[in-house]
């Protein structure tokens, strides 16, 4: 099922990137080519030196809404720019505060924070503080698929990023885990909950590593020490996949642990809870309790799903060793 | 009541981590285990398991980065609104609930932007916040868990995975109408 959701995320995402970009091409939504009148105020008065201008490219929303068809009118645009020495070459700085179309457009052009327009005319006011410029933006084509070309590699390189900062906390709880197993404090964390542990994973015996490294991350989640849990539950999936009579399939018992990992049953929400406190909320806490039963039944439901799907015929057949 | 729970388990949470790490080594070592030779034996496995999910990982989220850079979410929200909204829900919430499982990062965004949109204590802030706070991100999850076991077949582990979420999420609808209505 995994393969078919991969390439699903795959193939739907690069046909929607195409089918809105042509599109877009179609319906001109960058108007490429066409040209845009502006009040260009520079900081200071050209002086007789040759050099770059800096200042605010001034559009009034009406004039910039119907230029680009669009029918949501946001304020005045007020573009922080640069026009060229000889007066050729505008230079949008593109950033946080630039309008929504233009910040999309700049994502695809060729430098990825500006946007270059040619400028076809320039007359000054009579006291050389403003200029009506009119300038024609490069063209801009293929802004989605240049952001999925984008995504591609930048989540290639986050996985990676991921992984390695994983590498210290899974040595430390490694660590402390042998420790405890030498210790044969786990066998007595495994023994408290043998009866919940028996009925939930009954391929796994009730004094095995894997036992206690399950309930250790199950305690971790709900506490919201991620950075126990994770860990813990990577130990948790290597134990149980030495008891695996297939390499490389999944178990019974490893789908259910996933199954509760997934449900993310935690009982204070921390991210959500500083979220809303930020955002001003008068109660922050009214989700505590609505998300504990929230996942609870996520939960339920995810543990109860495991054990009825792994009783289907095709999912008993593919757990079954080969050479039988 | 809530602050009372809420002070408890953060007390419990500040504590956990310390008095784990003191019963564990402080037992290990009343037992005469050598414990500073035991931990560099164990946690020398961190390396490989770290390194073991990278592919996985990987796979996993450029497929979620290009579905997300597409822009296939928008179309796919206005496919399910008539759907949704059948059972209660608001269009607003389903980028949420489509996104929660997927990635961490993307629904964070889009719990904040509903937010700031509709106010934190307004129908759709909470409910936002409840599905947030009631799921894990499914997909991150089964990357990593089962790259480092070196699983590819995953069996029904990922049709569990979807139904915890659909359930956790109309279960997240359900409570939020009782409580806010």
């Amino acid at each position: 099922m995994l393969n078919y959701i991969w390439i699903g995320l795959i193939v739907i995402g690069i046909l929607t990137a195409v089918g809105v970009d042509l599109r877009n091409e179609a319906a001109d939504t960058y108007r490429n080519g066409s040209s845009l009148e502006a009040a260009f105020l520079p900081e200071r008065a050209p002086g007789p030196l040759h050099a770059a201008l800096e200042g605010v490219v001034i559009i009034p929303a009406g004039v910039f809404a119907g230029h680009y068809g669009l029918t949501q009118r946001a304020g005045q645009v007020r573009q922080e720019s640069s026009l060229s020495s000889d007066g050729g070459t505008i230079t949008l700085s593109i950033d946080e505060s630039s309008p929504d179309l233009w910040r999309e457009m700049a994502r695809a052009a060729t430098a990825r924070d500006r946007l270059l327009g040619s400028v076809t005319s320039v007359r000054w006011g009579p006291d050389g503080t403003t200029a009506l410029i009119r300038f024609t933006l490069e063209p801009i084509r293929f802004v989605r698929l240049r952001a999925v070309t984008q995504a591609a590699f930048d989540y290639a390189g986050t996985a990676v990023t991921i992984a390695i900062g994983l590498i210290g906390i899974m040595a430390l709880w490694l660590g402390v885990m042998k420790v405890a197993e030498e210790a044969g404090v786990l066998k007595i964390v495994a023994r408290v909950l043998a009866p919940v542990m028996r009925r939930l994973f009954p391929d796994v015996p009730a004094d095995h590593p894997a036992a206690s490294a399950m309930i250790m991350n199950i305690a971790a989640n709900m506490l919201g020490l991620s950075n126990a849990a994770t860990p813990l539950g990577l130990k948790a999936m290597e134990e149980l996949n030495k008891l695996s009579p297939k390499a490389g399939t999944a178990t019974n018992a490893m789908c259910t642990f996933l199954a509760i990992n997934t449900g993310g049953l935690i009982l204070i929400p921390a991210t959500a809870l500083a979220v809303r406190a930020a955002a001003g909320s008068a109660n922050p806490g009214i989700i505590i309790g609505t998300s504990i039963i929230g996942a609870l039944c996520a939960t339920i439901a995810g543990v109860l799903a495991a054990k009825i799907l792994e009783k289907l015929p095709r999912f008993r057949k593919s757990l079954e060793a080969d050479h039988e | 009541m809530s602050e009372l729970f809420r002070t408890i388990v953060n007390a419990v949470g500040a504590l956990a981590i310390p008095a784990v790490l003191l019963l564990f080594l402080g037992w290990a070592a009343l037992k005469r285990v050598k414990v500073y030779e035991v931990f560099v034996e164990g946690a020398r496995e961190g390396f490989p398991v770290a390194l073991r999910i990278i592919p996985y990982l990987t796979a996993m989220l450029v497929a979620i980065g290009i579905f997300r850079a597409s822009g296939a979410m928008d179309i796919l929200v206005s496919l399910l609104a008539p759907v949704t909204s059948w059972i209660g829900m608001p269009p607003e919430a389903l980028p949420m609930a489509i996104m929660r499982p997927l990635s961490g990062s993307a629904s964070l965004g889009i719990m904040t932007e509903l937010m700031k949109a509709h106010g934190p204590d307004s129908f759709i802030g909470i409910l936002a916040s409840t599905m947030y706070g009631s799921s894990e991100t499914t997909f991150y999850v089964l990357a990593v868990y089962f790259g480092a076991a070196g699983i590819k077949n995953t069996r029904h582990a990922v049709p569990a995975g979807i139904i915890a979420d659909v359930a956790g999420m109309l279960a997240a609808l359900w409570i939020v109408r009782i409580i806010v209505k």
